[in-house]
């Protein structure tokens, strides 16, 4: 590309110019004005020894100093800033600062670098190299994972290397040997957990619990090292790293780094018929329909999947060097075609078609030689744009871009922030355009331009409560060290500790007491156990069927068995970065559990209906909201996929509904949160929507009085859900709920659960294990409730075991709900029973019915203190006369 | 085969009989004499017990098939050789949990006259794991308290436990509620109390993670209850146990009638070689191995030396014994010295919570009085040296540098692992190979793992172990060693050993030929 910026300054085409020159005028855009910040430094010889200050160019910003400031004063550090602020460099230099040390005094120094990606460990390994040589340091960096070469090498990098890159799954494997990394582990000095943001969920509590094992075996080594986190702007950092590693931590988040100003341009895409500048072309508008999607209600628009590459194509053809980002692989590949395409469908606008046309998908299916060329043609100019999923959006260096352009909101604002942070060239103007899609939370970004620009992130969830991966790991650590009492309080407290041990010692899996020490001795190499992506390890791998070409293979990551049974039973088509896959068979059995795929083309999609039932949940914590009452505790909730819907792509009708599954229920232990409405509220909205009736509800209680109340308690459930991840770094497919008018039915029963248990059975037995039982024991329960039940919604981790997100709903309940209040009162659909953007939920199995928002909405005012009292007395029956017989409805 | 504490019962999943050659099943009779054969249930499957009643010598039987009758319990006599006598004993056997259920009063009954029964055998007695509860439960726990008598213990055999195995469950004789479990069996066990119902509930099933269908478990019987439960590889017998003969060579080969090692010695290398995946050089192994397990005696593959054979004087015989597999001490380092055939021992019999002494008293010796000897270990790298390497660095660091410069051979890493000779004996442990090559051992009753127990008990409650027994047992480790290693030594080459019956010559110009290179 030639330079056609005139002082290579500032983006050679700003937000109002980009909607004043776009052929075709978007439905409706905001354009906002983000000022810059000028680089704040410290001079290097300040922080750092002679030595090492010397060879460096640049001053220090103040985040690097401060934190190497904190390092040198012993503490852990938590980096939490933008982009490119040069975060790598802090512990870069804290290891050469170790190493010099260390050498002075004739001893070793190592450090062990954990990486999320293998192809970030390679990037990093050169750039470390890099400033190493620069500093004219001689410390060896390797990365060792399971593409490292076997056998010698891999001895070398053991017994010779200073700093070791490798991922949390080689951590978890490797530990079993440690031996073997005696010399690396005894001379560690430095633990950086980089991208530490990425950890969260059951990813991340898997995490936690391999650092804490790893923590045990340097601790036999006399080694005490010192941790770096660094993380993207998320809501809660310290809080976050302190969990992972289970030390305190000081954050460092004062970004020194500059940044220039940034027009911030939200982009929603014209209605379809606007479209004026193309019709809908057939082969644009295939692939481009999305699940989400429900083409009969919602304005039609058209896709981001089209309108994102036209945006990529004219920018660069005002010279500004842009990266788009996109959702999927597929979707990197098709929008450089589609760039180029706007540009010759619009020959007389674009009078120059070839000007800034050298353009370039880059995703990780690409092999490494080429990803790196790629880089590197970026880095150096020599490319107009690139098409990318988020494997740029984790440190790889490709240097800055002018612009950026999102095809789609990414989900989480911590993902937003990080992705266009690509843009900008030091402290001159950059660009980044947000082309939202129609889904909820992108329509719910573009309509509150402030949700994005509040200072606060999402928090990030990581938690060690889970009993079934701590049992796991507690197993690994057996092996890899005697479990004893130099473990009560570290691993757990003593009685948790000693009833896991108990556990796996009645099932003969370990031996020993924790007074002289617990060994393991089940089946061979406990690690090889740990699925990094399941709680209970059945982890189901996803692979392509024997005579499909590897060009389709998905690649997904492994899936828990929560998530098989509910989106990859068999027959099931599945929509995976923009390729539809019909799942052709699953095999449960086996030492590995496997889904199999196959390409298909077809138009429909389906859709699982989820019973749900709620039993014996035992509240741990509860506390007011006004005259509401929130709990956190934990329950059993049997979740049964039992049958499917084919829906049609295209408008949404089904064109085969009640197809069997052949899946058994789902049982799981988890953790819940529960909010009760209070007594009062609930007799008057009860009143207030007595007279709703649902057409087309076949429900034997269709004409009770309290549908409509019943209906507001169901979507101010899939409403809160919906908004969880406004707040939590949480996929809400991960989180389930269940409103209901007897909250009480499904608490534990003191007198139920002593007379039904037979002697011969074990608590976790009796539950009834199909929906079916449970539904009929939950209204049986209901029927014999001494006082009046409560009514309100439960929300629960749908993973054995639980994640801490209901703990995090609980603790943040407040601000869910006032998201949940605004995404129901704002939505413009219209409809009493909402839209698939505000409260419908695709995955209901109530097929969303009853769903009423004005009474979800008046339900969450209550419980933000919205409505006074007088709201409530308009109408509160005159008088207490209980008449309407009060029905055990629920509803998932 | 060792002198026997009671009968033998062989304990074997109807998988691994149907998936087997008959000449398979004759070799694990032929080798192990069971004089009972316990087809596990609890699953129903009559033809495997068909095809184990027809091919054992010793009595089988089949708990969910009632063969002995309809009632819940039915007695197994086993009549078995006890300290060179022939006795006889019982086990109760029952069809499941639920005969147990249906009639408690008349189980109770047979159990209470019956005091002579060595054991109870439920298959369908297991142990259920519950990690979001942090609970293990044990099924039919109210069923068995229900039946079974208090204020003593039965012994439950089960094979839908591994073998291995073993623990005390003290259940509540009303509701079968667990008062508490004892995972210490070392020593013998008692009962908890007289209001108790105490089962010591002992597996006898495959061992997980070794595989598929492939392990089975021989007991030891005496009509005290079961001594001993020792777990084999089913691929160690028959054709399988020749080198380079998996499942799928083995059908094969039997298609083409040869299903003992024997016939194996009688079939040409070429016949062989014809088979899929079999190169020729595979043939030659499976040949000269099959001959090393029927001759018994070792053959060297190589002409490499073995390790240490030209240092001027031999190396150090070690072994160690811990507390466990995630040791917290070495407390037992055994050496023998073949150049004065004399053994040295250094074990810590009074504080073992400091592994320090026993380490340092090891190093002066070994640095000290022996500074240019090698030392010589079975599978040290992964054991021994492993851990002492370990241990040393972090309780005597100061003798780090010299420990680690001390020449260390590895006799099991040169001989299977390198593929430098071919053993004889079913498997490669130092105990088995060596009893192969006629080693008188001492006959101690100890393995690794109970004299870690042993000395586990000792660490928590300051019962003293038989110092002497636990002591001989690693001396009888070193000495076998040495032995193995001086056969091994005098071993001539597989190329040199005349098959058994005569096998073609062009076969030994052939061998011959390829040796010579």
């Amino acid at each position: 590309m030639s330079d056609h910026r005139p002082n290579a300054q500032d983006v050679p085409i700003t937000g109002d110019e980009l909607v004043e020159t776009y052929p075709g005028l978007p439905d409706d855009v905001t354009v906002l004005e983000r000022p810059g910040r000028p680089a704040e430094t410290v001079p290097s010889e300040d922080v750092l020894r002679a030595d090492l200050a010397k060879p460096l160019e640049h001053d220090l910003y103040t985040h690097q100093a401060d934190a190497l400031e904190a390092l040198a004063d012993g503490e852990n550090v938590c980096v939490a800033t933008s982009t490119s602020s040069g975060k790598t460099r802090i512990y870069a230099l804290q290891i050469a600062r170790n190493y010099l040390e260390a050498r002075a005094r004739g001893i070793e120094s190592t450090a062990y670098l954990l990486y999320p990606t293998k192809a970030l460990s390679r990037d990093q390994e050169r750039s470390l190299n890099d400033l190493f040589d620069e500093l004219g340091l001689e410390i060896t960096v390797r990365v060792y994972d399971g593409d490292t070469e076997r056998g010698r090498n891999r001895k070398r990098i053991r017994e010779e290397a200073d700093v070791v890159i490798t991922n949390f799954a080689g951590v978890n494997t490797y530990l079993h040997d440690h031996d073997r990394w005696a010399r690396f582990l005894s001379a560690c000095d430095l633990v950086v957990i980089d991208e530490s943001h990425t950890y969260t969920g059951v990813h991340g509590m898997h995490v936690a619990w391999i650092v804490r094992r790893l923590k045990r075996v340097l601790d036999y080594y006399d080694a005490s090292p010192q941790y770096v986190l660094t993380s993207a702007t998320v809501g809660n950092p310290g809080e976050h790293s302190s969990a992972l590693i289970d030390e305190s931590v000081t954050v460092v988040d004062e970004d020194g780094s500059p940044t220039g100003p940034r027009d911030l341009v939200l982009w929603n895409p014209p209605p379809r018929d606007r479209d004026g500048s193309h019709d809908g072309r057939d082969e644009w508008t295939e692939a481009d329909h999305d699940e989400d999607t429900d083409g009969d209600d919602a304005l039609e628009r058209v896709p981001a999947t089209v309108e994102a590459p036209r945006v990529l194509s004219h920018l660069t053809y005002h010279d500004a060097q842009t990266l788009l980002f996109t959702p999927s692989r597929k979707l990197a590949e098709l929008s450089i075609k589609r760039a180029s395409e706007h540009r010759h469908d619009n020959r007389r606008y674009y009078t120059h078609p070839d000007r800034g046309s050298a353009l370039e998908p880059y995703h990780a299916g690409h092999s490494r030689a080429k990803r790196h060329g790629t880089e590197h043609r970026l880095k150096t100019g020599i490319l107009d744009g690139v098409a990318s999923t988020n494997a740029l959006e984790l440190g790889i260096d490709v240097g800055e871009m002018d612009a950026t352009v999102q095809l789609g909101y990414p989900g989480q604002r911590q993902s937003f922030w990080q992705q266009i942070g690509r843009a900008g060239r030091g402290t001159k103007r950059a660009l980044s355009v947000l082309v939202a899609d129609h889904r909820t939370l992108d329509q719910y970004v573009v309509s509150n331009p402030d949700y994005l620009l509040e200072n606060d992130v999402e928090d990030a969830v990581v938690d060690v409560d889970n009993d079934a991966v701590f049992a796991k790991h507690l197993r690994c650590a057996a092996d890899e060290l005697a479990v004893d009492e130099s473990d009560v309080g570290t691993v757990a407290e003593r009685e948790r500790l000693e009833r896991a041990v108990e556990m796996w010692r009645r099932a003969g899996q370990l031996q020993g007491a924790l007074e002289t020490g617990v060994s393991y001795t089940g089946p061979p190499r406990p690690q090889q156990s740990i699925s990094l992506y399941a709680t209970t390890g059945e982890e189901y791998d996803v692979r392509l069927a024997d005579d499909v070409e590897d060009e389709y293979d998905p690649e997904m990551e492994p899936l828990a068995k929560e998530r098989v049974l509910r989106d990859f039973h068999e027959g099931a088509v599945r929509l995976h970065q923009g390729q539809q896959y019909e799942v052709t068979s699953v095999d449960h059995g086996g030492p590995r559990p496997t889904v199999t795929l196959r390409p298909t083309d077809v138009d429909y999609y389906t859709r699982t209906r989820t019973d749900v039932t709620v039993l014996d949940a035992v509240s741990e914590q509860s506390r007011e909201i006004g005259e509401f009452t929130l709990h956190f505790g934990r329950g059993q909730v049997l979740v049964y996929h039992g049958t499917y819907d084919k829906v049609a792509v295209h408008g949404g009708t089904k064109r085969e509904q009640g197809i069997p599954t052949d899946n058994p229920p789902l049982s799981m232990e988890t953790q819940l949160c529960w909010l009760e409405v209070p007594q009062r509220v609930e007799r008057a909205l009860i009143e207030k929507y007595r007279d709703v009736s649902i057409p087309g509800l076949e429900d034997e209680f269709a004409d009770t009085a309290h549908l409509g109340y019943a209906g507001g308690l169901h979507a101010a459930e899939h409403a809160t859900i919906g908004v969880a991840p406004l707040e939590l770094m949480v996929d809400k497919r991960d989180l389930g709920g269940l409103a209901t008018l007897s909250i009480d039915s499904h608490l534990e029963q003191p007198a139920h659960s002593e007379s039904a248990a037979g002697p011969d059975v074990s608590a976790g037995d009796d539950a009834p294990k199909n929906i079916a039982a449970a539904e009929a024991t939950i209204r049986e329960i209901a029927s014999g409730l001494e006082r009046d039940p409560t009514s309100g919604w439960f929300i629960y981790d749908g993973i054995d075991g639980g994640l801490g997100f209901a703990r995090a709903i609980y603790e943040n309940f407040e601000t869910v709900a006032e998201r949940a209040r605004e995404l129901i009162a704002d939505c413009d659909c219209g409809n009493t029973g909402g839209c698939p953007a505000c409260v419908m939920d695709e995955q209901c199995g109530n097929d969303n019915q009853p769903l009423h928002r004005g009474a979800a909405v008046d339900v969450l005012d209550h419980v933000l203190e919205n409505e006074d009292e007088s709201a409530l007395a308009a109408h509160l029956p005159d008088e207490d006369h209980g008449g309407d017989r009060r029905p055990p409805l629920f509803y998932a | 085969m060792p002198a026997r504490a009671g009968a033998t019962v062989l304990a074997l999943p109807p998988s691994v009989i149907a998936d087997r050659p008959v000449a398979t099943l004759e070799d694990l009779d032929r080798t192990l004499e069971p004089d009972a054969v316990w087809v596990l249930g609890p699953e129903r499957e009559p033809q495997a017990f068909a095809r184990a009643r027809s091919t054992f010598a010793a009595p089988a039987f089949h708990p969910p098939l009632e063969t002995a009758g309809n009632g819940p319990l039915s007695r197994q006599v086993i009549d078995g050789g006890v300290g060179g006598e022939t006795a006889s004993l019982e086990v109760a056997v029952t069809p499941g949990l639920q005969s147990l259920q249906a009639a408690p009063e008349s189980v109770s009954r047979t159990l209470a006259v019956d005091t002579d029964l060595a054991a109870l055998v439920c298959d369908d007695v297991t142990t259920t794991t519950r990690p979001t509860a942090l609970e293990t439960d044990l099924e039919g726990t109210a069923t068995v308290a229900d039946a079974f008598p208090t204020g003593e213990v039965t012994t439950l055999l089960t094979g839908s436990q591994p073998a291995g195995y073993d623990a005390l469950w003290h259940l509540e004789p009303d509701t079968g509620a667990v008062r508490d479990v004892d995972h210490e069996t070392i020593g013998g066990v008692g009962p908890l109390a007289a209001d108790c119902v105490s089962v010591r509930v002992r597996g006898a099933g495959p061992a997980e993670g070794y595989g598929n269908g492939r392990s089975i478990a021989s007991l030891q019987v005496t009509p005290g209850g079961v001594t001993s439960v020792d777990t084999h590889d089913v691929t160690d017998y028959g054709l399988e146990a020749v080198t380079g003969i998996g499942p799928k060579t083995a059908d094969r080969l039997a298609d083409r009638g040869v299903t003992t090692r024997a016939e194996l010695l009688e079939t040409p290398v070429e016949t062989l070689a014809d088979l899929p995946n079999v190169s020729r050089e595979r043939a030659r192994r499976m040949r000269q191995h099959a001959t090393v397990l029927e001759v018994g005696e070792p053959r060297r593959l190589t002409d490499e030396s073995l390790p240490g054979a030209d240092w001027h004087e031999p190396p150090l015989c070690l072994d160690i014994e811990t507390d466990g597999l995630s040791p917290t001490i070495i407390w037992q380092i055994g050496v023998y010295d073949p150049a004065s055939d004399s053994y040295q021992t250094f074990v810590e019999r009074g504080d073992p919570s400091d592994p320090g002494p026993v380490l340092e008293a090891f190093c002066d010796w070994l640095l000290g009085m022996h500074p240019n000897r090698a030392l010589l270990t079975w599978n040290g790298w992964r054991f021994d040296y492993r851990h002492l390497g370990a241990f040393i660095a972090k309780h005597v660091p100061y003798y780090t540098e010299e420990w680690e410069s001390i020449p260390k051979f590895d006799l099991y890493l040169w001989a299977v692992t390198e593929e430098h000779a071919l053993l004889p004996g079913r498997t490669n442990e130092l105990e088995v190979v060596a009893d192969a090559l006629g080693y008188e051992g001492a006959g101690t009753g100890l393995d690794g793992a109970r004299t870690a127990a042993a000395y586990q008990r000792f660490m928590r409650t300051g019962a003293e172990l038989e110092w002497e027994r636990h002591e001989a047992y690693c001396e009888d480790d070193c000495r076998a060693l040495w032995h193995v290693y001086e056969r091994l030594r005098d071993a001539p080459r597989a190329d040199d050993v005349s098959p058994a019956n005569g096998a073609p010559a062009d076969d030994d110009t052939e061998q011959t030929g390829l040796g010579d290179f």
